[in-house]
């Protein structure tokens, strides 16, 4: 038995640190340590509740909007504020643009390396003058005395890189286009939320910004533009690299327990629906079983608590205690959640066609719970909201109310659920005497990366991790492909 | 194709306009770039409590692109969104770029002073870690308001301890110079301007708090479209309101930054233009004060009840 520690892990957004231990070329255990706290909770508490929205979306760079709005919807919630259509609208492309830019930044900036030999650019005989410069730089770089030369993109683990040179150069080139395309999305969603990250325009009650028929096109504009990369460009790569990595369609299976709170109102239909997948049967949401434990968290212990009356504690040196994150469990279970968790429940909803698209892509429905199935649910779910985007923008109407008119509000209890790229967000609020009395959050992260539970039981990543076949020579590279298909972003996670 | 002097002319002057010089600086700009380029200012970023919310800014760079940023200008030796190599490679890139002595190292985030497990990197504090590569690097860039003045993981009653770098480093000998580009996030604009400045040698007035005078030297409101709006009194009161949105709270009258002017995301917009009052994000008081709200319509009704 050998115990392996990737620490840190890059390209994921945060501090997290993998253990595990393996035994025959296989990961027999895993720990996942979150290794950096902040405290949101205790910065919000005593503070006006309007400001709720503009702190938390501070608790994520990647994902700021979809904490904006669990906000405002937790501030709605408590004092029964209705929101107008044209705010239900905005907020629902200011977040889509933000799903966009979050999942293409994944696929290329943080996952792409893992399936790219790098090295293969010294080889290339075409005529692409960004190639070209690109292998220009590479060459004068490993030229020159340079302690570190090709950084970012080199020194990376050895390992069973493939030996495809037309994949390892295109996939180079999409990496650099695709930083002007979720440049463009982030774009789409300071038009309507006037900087990205961290937006202006999330208020309770609605989006500050009016609706002008020349920002809706430019928006539009953008939009066919990000829409034509992510069908042709993105995901056709993550079909490329799944066919490139065959193993990795069965590797990084995870707890088969999916949560999803459900995702772009419409009206008072989520576009992406809610719902708890459990071994294939789907059951509508019960927020009372949720429960947040910290037996192996760095908080003072006590029993699970539901976020409505949560706690957050910090007992940095705690024995036993190996990770920032708390643990939460829906009814007692680990929770997967996520794209692939949203697309199979909304393919239960009957309301995303997942057989045929899987059909038309060549895959079977077993192949998505995996590290190559989750790439793939991401893409089409990229796909899928970029399409809908449109429609949202055809029924912005202008000269029309965006924020609804409401008095101060003093006391309350809410919560907030929406879906953040990365899966299920509540945010839950209690207000009192005009002053937040307590404010919890558990993000996806939170859910993708927790410890184990209050009878030891894994959090579904280190679930994920076991059974991972490990080169002899390995430093983490398998166990690093699996992790990141989750989308860490632990900064969210423990907040 | 390499690159060339006529393509470091180009982008130079792009650079220009970004940093409101005078033309005649395009040589110097020019220079500045090519030593950039030819890994002679190597840049160490690391992060402590932060959201990323920076590095993701740096990425909506648009003159230089985020793409020519990584392969023209930034020999990027450390940074953990970005870097190809994790665990022990990832490690290894480190503390090769601490032995670096003209490294430049950017920080974003806060420090936990007050609780240093608050923030681990293999097995090493952030604080240790920061020290480390703080002292003998050639400069330390603070970007963003996290790492500038404590931002929210340094708000009032915050559970770590947490500070700037500055207040951190204070005291502990390092000697090195320090510059702050606070806002939450930092615009890409006054990052890539200031490397491109430091660079050069020192030609980057800042002002005491070691902001640089180009991008800090001004107040938002005084370029703010709205300034005719306050000036004939015309005030929204809810937001969403038409006007001035002063009495809503918006804190550009004390804030220093140029986004009234430069605008956000290659100028598409920014916060007021787009309703949302200031929040004072590059403010050294930036989210530090409990009882000093962002948005003040509930204000009043609340003071004579809390206690």
């Amino acid at each position: 038995m050998t115990r392996m520690v990737i620490d840190p892990i890059t390209r994921i957004e945060g501090h997290l640190r993998i253990d595990t231990e393996n035994q025959g070329g296989e990961i027999v255990d895993a720990w996942s340590r979150g290794e950096m706290f902040r405290g949101f909770e205790a910065v919000l508490t005593g503070r006006d509740p309007f400001d709720a929205p503009v702190i938390t979306q501070r608790i994520c760079g990647v994902c700021p909007v979809s904490h904006g709005i669990a906000s405002c919807e937790a501030l709605e919630n408590a004092f029964a504020i209705e929101i107008p259509e044209n705010a239900r609208l905005q907020r629902n492309l200011i977040l889509g643009a933000n799903f966009i830019a979050s999942h293409l930044t994944h696929f290329y900036q943080l996952s792409a390396l893992d399936f790219i030999r790098i090295e293969s650019l010294l080889d290339y005989r075409g005529s692409n003058s960004t190639l070209n410069h690109l292998k220009g730089w590479a060459e004068q770089e490993i030229s020159s005395r340079k302690i570190l030369p090709v950084a970012p993109f080199l020194p990376h683990l050895e390992g069973d890189y493939p030996k495809d040179q037309k994949w390892n150069i295109q996939a180079l080139e999409h990496y650099l286009q695709s930083l002007e395309i979720r440049k463009e999305s982030h774009k789409m969603a300071a038009l309507f939320g006037g900087k990205m990250p961290h937006t202006a325009t999330l208020v309770a009650g609605g989006v500050t910004s009016s609706v002008q028929a020349d920002v809706v096109e430019n928006f539009r504009t953008r939009l066919l533009r990000v829409r034509q990369f992510v069908d042709d460009v993105y995901l056709p790569d993550v079909q490329r690299a799944a066919e490139l990595f065959p193993a990795y369609r069965r590797m990084g299976a995870g707890v088969k327990s999916y949560l999803s709170f459900g995702v772009f109102d419409e009206n008072g239909h989520d576009f992406l629906p809610s719902g708890f997948l459990n071994e294939g049967q789907l059951h509508s949401l019960d927020l009372s079983l949720i429960r947040e434990g910290t037996r192996y968290s760095r908080y003072r212990d006590g029993a699970p608590k539901h976020p409505s009356v949560g706690v957050t504690e910090p007992d940095p040196e705690k024995e036993g205690g190996y990770s920032w994150l708390k643990a939460p469990r829906y009814g007692g279970s680990a929770c997967e959640v996520g794209p692939l968790a949203r697309l199979l429940i909304a393919a239960h909803h009957n309301v995303f066609p997942l057989t045929q698209q899987l059909r038309r892509l060549g895959w079977k429905e077993a192949e998505l719970n995996s590290v190559m199935g989750r790439h793939l649910a991401r893409a089409l779910e990229t796909a899928w909201i970029a399409r809908r985007m449109e429609e949202w923008l055809d029924r912005l109407r202008g000269g029309e109310a965006t924020v609804s008119s409401y008095g101060p509000s003093l006391s309350g209890q809410g919560e907030g659920l929406i879906e953040a790229p990365r899966g299920a967000l509540g945010h839950w609020i209690h207000v009192e005497k005009g002053r937040i009395r307590r404010y919890q959050c558990i993000v996806p992260s939170t859910w993708n990366f927790s410890p184990a539970g209050e009878k030891g039981d894994k959090g579904p990543v280190e679930t994920a991790l076991i059974g991972t076949s490990v080169a002899r020579e390995s430093q983490g590279l398998e166990a690093a492909r699996v992790v990141r298909s989750f989308d860490p972003c632990i900064a969210c996670a423990i907040h | 194709m390499s690159i060339t002097r006529r393509t470091f002319l180009k982008d130079a002057g792009l650079l220009i306009g970004l940093l409101g010089l005078q033309p005649v600086a395009l040589a110097e700009v020019a220079e500045a770039l090519e030593l950039l380029a030819t890994g002679r200012a190597p840049v160490l970023w690391l992060q402590g409590q932060a959201c990323s919310g920076c590095s993701v800014s740096l990425l909506n760079s648009e003159s230089p692109s985020p793409a020519d940023l990584l392969t023209r200008y930034l020999s990027l030796y450390f940074h953990q969104t970005l870097a190809a190599a994790t665990g022990v490679a990832a490690q290894g890139c480190l503390e090769q770029a601490l032995k670096e002595e003209r490294r430049i190292l950017v920080v974003e985030g806060a420090v936990p002073a007050g609780m240093p497990h608050a923030c681990m990197l293999g097995e090493e504090s952030f604080n240790d870690l920061l020290l480390r590569s703080a002292r003998g690097a050639q400069a330390v860039v603070n970007v963003g308001s996290c790492a500038c003045f404590g931002g929210i993981p340094g708000g009032e009653e915050n559970q770590t301890g947490a500070v700037g770098v500055s207040s951190f480093l204070k005291g502990k000998k390092v000697q090195t110079p320090q510059f702050s580009l606070p806002g939450c996030p930092v615009h890409p604009a006054w990052i890539v301007g200031t490397l491109m400045q430091l660079v050069r040698g020192g030609s980057l007035p800042t002002d005491e708090l070691g902001r640089p005078r180009a991008f800090y030297g001004g107040l938002l409101h005084d370029q703010c479209p709205f300034f005719a709006k306050y000036q004939v009194q015309e005030f929204a009161r809810h937001p969403g309101d038409k006007g001035c949105l002063f009495k809503l709270g918006c804190q550009g009258p004390i804030t220093h930054a140029d986004c009234s002017l430069r605008g956000w995301n290659g100028g598409v917009n920014w916060c007021v233009r787009a309703g949302g009052v200031c929040v004072g994000c590059a403010r050294p008081e930036f989210a530090q004060h409990k009882n000093y709200p962002f948005y003040r319509f509930n204000e009043g009704e609340t003071e004579g009840s809390s206690s």
